[in-house]
């Protein structure tokens, strides 16, 4: 494990929007509202992490984590509901 | 039969071959409608101090770390946002030098195709 | 941006070529699939034809329904019902599925959980009792990863669990199993008046082969007394069975205090741990628990499946109930569901690694949905405030009838009970046990929270309950008189 580089602060960046951008493409309101909670949390507990060895394990795992909800955000695509009572179904939105 | 099936295929080949392709032309959008989306964003992004009671006032000289109070956690989802609300893609190396209302209206009116 | 070109199939059949595939034929026709409530969304998913593959739901139709059935309609039916209308949100640019809020029912699958069952489903598909080939192996290996994961929860061995199809086959089990194989020695079993309806059937049932049965009551809190329980403790006692969280009000019986006597008294404890596994804090030998019932589904799991822990050490035995192939300790015989054990697995690891997350987020909504309901007139808390589970809540309206509030609350999915009694309208058998009338029974809820509600929802919830118990209590005569200041009970009801 120790030959694997610890990541850049890009690097963490760049997989936080991943996991935000994924996240949103949940159709059902409950999973994307938990997994963006969920990213947000896991992310901001771990930026004072300092150790090398820490930073890149969660790393790692986070990019293990990443691949479940890139294929769940797109099953939850494909087999979708009606919205709930506290989810607008007209995306406020300037674009036409 | 199959023709129509090959056919198809063709019309997807061909979408497929587009996608990747983008034309960077300078955007449509006037100056002044871009910063008011940009500003209505920042609004609606609710970890903002300008969502709370007390709100901030969002000119184009706020910077997001300094006057809105974003982490860089916090600058990644507005821009996530930004993205969603114009349909496109910043990249993570602009990304990380948008710091301010300014820049960020800037890059999209420059770099863009937004619609 | 990736997942939506995904979903936008490319088109395949011309409209003129008449290649459709006959079963979708006639949907096609009856023209159900061109609906759409939000031009965006259904951009995302619609074929060339028009044909949306959204998978609308009998609740949209029916609220459909109901909607222009109300928009249509004379000025009577208005007029009736503005205050409940106003308040469903109706036509607003809302969807119309219910907020769901019935966890002790079900939980919703987490996606982490399908992600790990889908190659079980796929390309895992070995029986786990095949020792002769790769197949076998990986599922037989993946089958006992998720047995350590379920076992790390409670803090047992592996070797400890049984899977089982749910806490209800798991229930029986031992209410049947464990007094069966000592039943020439031990005649009496224990259990409470608050337990789970299979747990009742099952000693109930074990009356008619000879055992003799004490159902213990609970005190108004929903708490048994301890005393109580020692006291009824006799030399030929085989078994205790106390459910650790209570399905309808969520309140937590002294676990450990009973594990303590059952194991002074040298008698087998169980308890029902469906509503409780993963959610409280359960060792199994801090606690002395012998044997205890676990269900997936009620921890963002598959259905279907549950499990059993038995002790090894001293080694407690049952009578299976079924008879086979010696399968899980020979006492539950059958091929075990590789793609159910994983997802249960790894629901139970997610528990565990979600625990504080879940804790802390659970108890800030239920706090806040708490004090929201109770700020209502007239509205009480059910079981103990103190020794119970944050998302289980179960308020009683006095003065509005269950029922009618469960009707005008069709936008959130709750229950006034247990869903195995709800189908008849006879008043919870657990709330008459705390001392409850007839009519508070009646007009209780539950409300469930888990770890995919939202505060959005609960907030949503707070005032729609608000609303519409103001609105049915206009409604009542019986509230009248109580804003009038008539004590009802010194009322004398005319008998006809």
């Amino acid at each position: 494990m120790s030959s694997v580089p610890v990541p850049t602060r890009r690097q963490v960046l760049a997989l936080y929007k991943q996991f935000i951008k994924n996240s949103n493409q949940f159709n059902n309101y409950n999973f994307r509202q938990y997994f963006l909670r969920k990213s947000r949390s896991t992310f901001k507990e771990s930026a004072d992490l300092k150790d090398t060895v820490q930073v890149t394990n969660m790393f790692n795992e986070a990019k293990k984590e990443l691949g479940i909800l890139k294929r769940q955000a797109v099953i939850s695509q494909m087999y979708t509901f009606d919205k709930t009572v506290v989810e607008p179904t007209l995306k406020l939105n300037h674009t036409q | 039969m199959f023709r129509s099936l090959l056919r198809a295929n063709v019309a997807r080949s061909a979408m497929i071959s587009q996608g990747p392709v983008r034309f960077y032309s300078p955007s449509n959008l006037s100056k002044t409608a871009i910063s008011s989306r940009v500003i209505d964003v920042i609004k609606s992004f609710n970890k903002t101090d300008a969502s709370s009671s007390n709100p901030t006032e969002i000119t184009m000289e706020s910077s997001f770390k300094k006057d809105l109070g974003l982490d860089s956690l916090d600058t990644v989802e507005l821009i996530v946002a930004m993205e969603e609300e114009f349909s496109i893609e910043i990249p993570d190396k602009v990304a990380d030098e948008l710091t301010s209302v300014a820049q960020t209206v800037d890059y999209i009116k420059d770099h863009t195709d937004a619609s | 941006m990736f997942g939506r070109s995904l979903v936008r199939l490319p088109r395949v059949v011309p409209s003129n070529v008449g290649l459709r595939p006959s079963v979708w034929s006639s949907k096609i026709r009856s023209g159900n699939l061109s609906r759409c409530y939000s031009a965006a969304a259904a951009e995302a998913v619609k074929l060339d034809e028009g044909i949306s593959i959204e998978t609308h739901t009998d609740i949209q139709a029916a609220a459909k329904e109901q909607a222009n059935v109300r928009s249509n309609d004379s000025e009577a039916i208005k007029s009736g019902n503005t205050a409940l209308n106003h308040a469903y949100q109706e036509n607003t640019g809302f969807g119309t599925r219910p907020i769901y809020l019935d966890m002790q029912a079900t939980t919703p699958t987490d996606p982490r959980v399908l992600d790990t069952m889908l190659k079980y489903y796929t390309g895992l598909y070995g029986n786990p009792h095949s020792n002769t080939h790769a197949y076998g192996w990986e599922t037989n290996k993946s089958v006992e990863e998720a047995r350590e994961h379920v076992a790390k929860v409670i803090n047992a061995n592996a070797k400890e669990i049984i899977f089982t199809s749910g806490a209800t086959e798991s229930n029986n089990m031992v209410l049947k199993g464990v007094p069966r194989f000592y039943k020439k020695t031990k005649k009496h079993i224990i259990t409470t008046r608050t337990e789970h309806k299979c747990v009742l059937e099952a000693a109930r049932s074990m009356i008619n082969e000879g055992f003799e049965v004490t159902f213990l009551g609970v005190d108004s809190n929903g708490l048994i007394d301890v005393n109580e329980l020692e006291n009824a403790i006799r030399p030929d006692t085989c078994l205790v069975s106390v459910m650790a969280v209570n399905n309808e009000i969520g309140v937590i019986q002294p676990i450990k205090q009973i594990g303590e006597i059952c194991k002074k008294h040298k008698v087998y404890f169980h308890t029902d741990c469906a509503q409780a596994y993963g959610k409280i804090p359960i060792d199994v030998n801090d606690m002395n628990i012998d044997l205890m019932s676990i269900s997936s589904h009620k921890i963002y799991g598959p259905k279907g499946i549950g499990a059993l822990y038995v002790r090894r050490r001293p080694r407690i035995r049952l009578e299976p109930l079924l008879s086979g192939g010696g399968q899980e300790r020979g006492l539950r015989s059958g091929t075990l569901a590789p793609p159910l054990v994983t997802g249960f697995g790894e629901a139970a690891r997610l528990m565990l690694q979600e625990f504080d997350n879940d804790q802390n987020y659970i108890s800030r909504l239920s706090n806040k949905l708490i004090s929201g309901l109770l700020s209502l007139d007239h509205a009480t808390l059910n079981g103990s405030p103190n020794h119970h589970y944050p998302g289980c809540i179960n308020v009683s309206f006095a003065y509005v009838e269950g029922e009618s509030l469960l009707m005008a609350l069709r936008d959130i999915a709750l229950s006034s009970g247990s869903a195995c009694t709800s189908a008849s309208l006879e008043p919870s058998y657990v709330l008459h046990a705390l001392g409850k009338d007839d009519a508070l029974a009646h007009s209780s809820i539950r409300f469930g929270i888990g770890r995919f509600t939202t505060e959005e929802e609960v907030d949503y919830v707070i005032k729609a309950i608000q609303e519409r118990v103001k609105f049915l209590r206009e409604l009542s005569p019986l509230w009248e008189m109580v804003q009038e200041g008539i004590d009802l009970d010194s009322i004398e009801w005319s008998g006809h």
